[in-house]
Formats: C-alpha cells, sequence, structure tokens
C-alpha cells in the first residue's frame, strides 16, 4: 500500500506540475512577450557612463489586474524599481522583489533567473524637461516552467531538511533513551505496566503485559497527550525497538506495531497548544474554544484507528508468509 | 471549566518532564542501579536510532514535498468538494483535511492561512484549527517510527492511518458544525 501511495505522490505531483505549465503557457498567464506601460517617480539618479534611475513603478491596480488577468491588491502599486542604461545605449529595467511587490510579481520571481528581481527590455522611455524619465514600457524576461522549477526546489530542500529532523532527534533521542534504560534496570516500567495491564492486555494481546515495550509505550501516549512532543517521539521510537524484539518477522510491520502506530496517529492531546497558541496569534476572542472539539475528534480517530487495524490485520493480503523474507527464511529450494 | 481543565493541565505539562527525571533517576538510585552509567549506556542508541530514521525521512517527505509543489492540492480539493459539501464540510477547509495528515508545517501554514482570510472565530477558523488539533501529521509518523526499526513491509499501517485520518476529520467537521454551526 505504501508502495502505491508513494508512487502516486510523485507521479501525480510531477504530472499535474506538467499540466499547470502546459495550461500557463497556453493561456500566457505571465503574458511572456507583451508590453507594459507604466508611470515612474524617479527618486535617484546616477549618472555617468552608465546610467542608472532608481524609484517607484507607480501603477493603477485596475490596469495590473487586466493586464494579468488576476483579483489583486487594492490600492496603488508603487513596485521599487531600477533603470539603466549602459554606455552602449542598451536599456533595461528591474522590478526588485519587495514588501511593496504585487503577490503575482512575486510569484513569478520564482521562476526568474534571479529570486530578488524580476528583469526586463525596455520598449520605450518618456524623458521629463529635466532628462528624468516619466514613463516607461518594458517587456519582461519571459517566465516559464513555474510549477517544474518549484517541484525540483521543494525536493532539493526538503531532502535536506529531512536530515536536519533526523540529526536533531540525536540530543533527545538519547536523554530519554537514557532515562529509560534507567527505569528499566530499576523496575520501574513493570510498576507503571502493571497499572495498566486490563488495558494493554487488550489492546497489544502479542506483547507480554510486563515486557518495556508496554511501558514505553505506556509513557508515549501518556506524553502525546500532555503534548510534549520532544518527550514523544523518542519515547515512541524506544517502544518500536522493544516490540520489534518480539517481531517474528524481522523487516515486517507486526499487528502491535500497527496498533500502537494507529494511536500515535490519531493524536490524541488534551491540549492542542500549537493550534490554540495560532487562534491566539491571529486574534481569536477564545483560543481554547477548540479544546473539546479537538478531543472529540481525535478520540473518534482513534478508535477508528484501532478497530481498523484489528479488522484489517485477519486480512490474508496483509498475512502472506512471503512479502517480506528475511534471511533465515529464504531457503535454497 | 475549559480553562480550569486548561490550567491544570498545562501546570503538568511543565511539571512533568522535570518530575519524570527526578522520580525515575532516584528510583533508580533507590534501587542500587548504578545510574550515570546506565544512562550513558542507554543514550549511546540515540545516535544509531536518528541515522537510521534519514532514509525513510528522506523519501517519505519528497515525495509529499513534489506533492505540495506541484499544486496538485488544489485540483484534488476541487475533485472533492462535491462530496465533503454533503455532509456539511466547507471547501476551504477541505485542503487543511488533506494536508493535516501529509504535512505538520504545510497544515500549520493552511490553518493560518484560513483564519487570516475567515477569521479564528468563524466557523471556517474553528473548524480548521479543529482540525489541525485533533490529527497527527500520519506519514510522518509512519516514516520515523517505522524507520527506527528499519520496517519496509508496513502491511495494513497506512491504510489504518488513512481511515483514522478520514473518520477524525469528519468528526471534527461534524461536531464543529453540532457546537457552532
Amino acid at each position: 500500500m505504501l508502495n502505491y501511495i508513494w508512487l502516486s505522490l510523485i507521479v501525480i505531483g510531477i504530472l499535474v506540475a506538467v499540466g499547470n505549465d502546459v495550461r500557463d503557457e497556453v493561456q500566457n498567464t505571465y503574458r511572456n512577450g507583451n508590453t507594459f506601460g507604466a508611470k515612474v517617480e524617479i527618486k535617484k539618479s546616477s549618472p555617468g557612463a552608465i546610467q542608472v534611475w532608481e524609484g517607484d513603478l507607480v501603477v493603477p491596480v485596475g490596469a495590473f489586474n487586466s493586464f494579468y488577468g488576476v483579483q489583486s491588491a487594492d490600492t496603488v502599486i508603487h513596485q521599487p524599481v531600477a533603470i539603466t542604461v549602459l554606455a552602449n545605449g542598451t536599456p533595461s529595467i528591474s522590478l526588485l522583489i519587495g514588501e511593496a511587490t504585487p503577490a503575482f510579481w512575486k510569484q513569478m520571481a520564482k521562476g526568474a533567473s534571479s529570486k530578488e528581481k524580476l528583469t526586463g527590455k525596455l520598449k520605450a522611455l518618456t524623458l521629463s524637461p529635466e532628462g528624468v524619465p516619466m514613463s516607461v514600457q518594458f517587456v519582461l524576461e519571459p517566465i516559464r516552467f513555474l510549477k517544474m522549477k518549484a517541484v525540483t526546489q521543494a525536493a532539493l530542500d526538503i531532502a535536506g531538511t529531512a536530515v536536519n529532523i533526523a540529526l536533531g532527534l540525536i540530543g533527545i533521542m538519547a536523554l530519554w533513551l537514557g532515562v529509560m534504560k534507567v527505569a528499566e534496570e530499576a523496575g520501574l516500567l513493570k510498576v507503571l505496566t502493571r497499572l495498566l495491564t486490563p488495558i494493554t492486555k487488550r489492546l497489544f494481546p502479542d506483547v507480554p503485559s510486563d515486557h518495556p515495550a508496554v511501558g514505553a509505550m505506556i509513557m508515549n501516549i501518556a506524553a502525546n497527550m500532555l503534548g510534549l512532543s520532544n518527550a514523544a517521539t523518542p519515547l515512541g521510537l524506544k517502544a518500536m525497538e522493544e516490540l520489534n524484539k518480539l517481531n517474528p518477522k524481522i523487516g515486517t510491520a507486526s499487528n502491535a506495531m500497527v496498533t500502537f502506530l494507529a494511536i500515535n496517529t490519531g493524536g490524541l492531546v488534551l491540549i492542542p497548544a500549537t493550534a490554540i497558541a495560532v487562534r491566539a496569534t491571529v486574534g481569536s476572542a477564545n483560543p481554547g474554544i477548540i479544546i473539546g472539539t479537538s478531543i472529540v475528534g481525535a478520540a473518534c480517530a482513534t478508535i477508528a484507528g484501532v478497530v481498523a487495524s484489528k479488522i484489517l490485520q485477519r486480512l490474508p493480503r496483509y498475512n502472506k508468509p512471503d512479502s517480506t523474507p528475511s534471511g533465515a527464511e529464504v531457503s535454497n529450494g | 471549566m475549559a480553562d480550569l481543565f486548561r490550567s491544570i493541565i498545562n501546570i503538568i505539562s511543565i511539571f512533568a518532564i522535570p518530575l519524570i527525571l527526578l522520580v525515575f533517576l532516584s528510583w533508580g538510585f533507590f534501587k542500587k542501579v548504578k545510574v550515570y552509567e546506565v544512562f550513558v549506556e542507554g543514550a549511546k542508541d540515540g545516535f544509531n536510532t536518528a541515522v537510521r530514521i534519514i532514509p525513510y525521512l528522506v523519501a517519505m517527505l519528497v515525495a509529499i514535498s513534489i506533492f505540495r509543489a506541484s499544486g496538485a492540492m488544489e485540483l484534488l480539493s476541487m475533485a472533492l468538494s462535491p462530496l465533503t459539501s454533503l455532509i456539511g464540510m466547507p471547501p476551504e477547509t477541505l485542503p487543511m483535511a488533506i494536508m493535516r495528515p501529509l504535512s505538520g508545517s504545510g497544515s500549520l501554514g493552511i490553518m493560518t492561512e484560513l483564519m487570516k482570510t475567515h477569521g479564528p472565530d468563524s466557523l471556517i477558523g474553528i473548524m480548521a484549527s479543529t482540525m489541525y488539533g485533533s490529527s497527527e501529521t500520519t506519514f510522518y509518523v509512519i516514516a520515523v517510527y517505522f524507520g527506527a526499526v528499519s520496517i519496509k513491509n508496513t502491511r495494513h499501517a497506512v491504510p489504518v492511518g488513512i481511515i483514522a485520518d478520514v473518520v477524525g476529520m469528519l468528526a471534527a467537521a461534524w461536531i464543529v458544525n453540532l457546537l457552532f454551526g
């Protein structure tokens, strides 16, 4: 199943990106080759062999929207701009991407040769009597394959992020594995597990109720419920390692592992701290109002997950003996 | 009532880790465990576990980020919206429901955006934050947890995770409609 989903995410992603790029090309979404005209307000002139003017491109929002066929911004656009005339007389224009830049140009800049600016060829330049530009007509560099570029960038960036996430786990992993080892040697986990044996015996019938895996799972679920994600992940991984010691087929998930994962992905949290924090930041009158609804949602998800794991684990397709041959099982015949 | 509950849980959360450290380590000391040596012995595995996760995490996150960057989410939301509007789930919250099991940071961004656009106390705002609060990033959990023990054949874990997510999202939509609709 994971094979299909994994491949579908990649294939659908790339095909949709190609489709979107083709559509943009056919509709000329980014108006490649079209001439854009606007007034300029020059704030700084640097005369010399290479003449540079800096200032704002002033575009009424209606003109911008009708040129690109978009709905954006509700005021006059003041886009920082630099006009350069080289010694041989070649004029060029660049729109510097910043706070004041309309969202559509920001989006276009993601596919431009430089991420910080959109460059273009100057078609016409109207000078004031003082020799300062008053209005310009220009054609921006062609923007193509925006989605394909985004897909490439995303794939390369996230591969690095994945390593950072894993390396970031080393420290807290070490801390909790150390604490758990002490608890194990002291027999503390056994005391903890004895209290919850009636529940854990039903959830994980294949796991002996005094096994260290049970202790680690209880600690993980408790940490998750309290929202201590720094502790929950290391404890969960410890639990997986303990469950793996009971796993007859190395490399293949056991029933207990899937049930444990179902409880984990259900995400039962008493206080959804992140969601509450974001609600408070965006100015909610009552950020905590979602506590009750979140508990209901997560409880339903957890129950559904556990029930589904108990039903699906019986299906023949998930019990093929040869699904992943481990070293010991490979025979010569 | 909700405020009292919240402050109790907050206090427990703040004290939990220091208390666990204190109780576990001193209990070990009383039981004659060589606490420092045993701690270090256990902590040694932290590095191996973290490094073992890397290939699984790269595989999973790359696929998800390609899917996100392509704009496939918008297409999927459009295709599913007639179905979900039947059960009273506003189409605006659909990208949230789809993104939640795939990406933690992605769904956080969608939730923030929805609340900024529609207001945090609107039906959409409450539903989006309930959806965020009532679920985990399923595919991340699967990659990390199975990666740590080098499990490649996940058997029924993915269908179970998806069933749990669908039920969770529908339950969130139902309860929010019931209480705030």
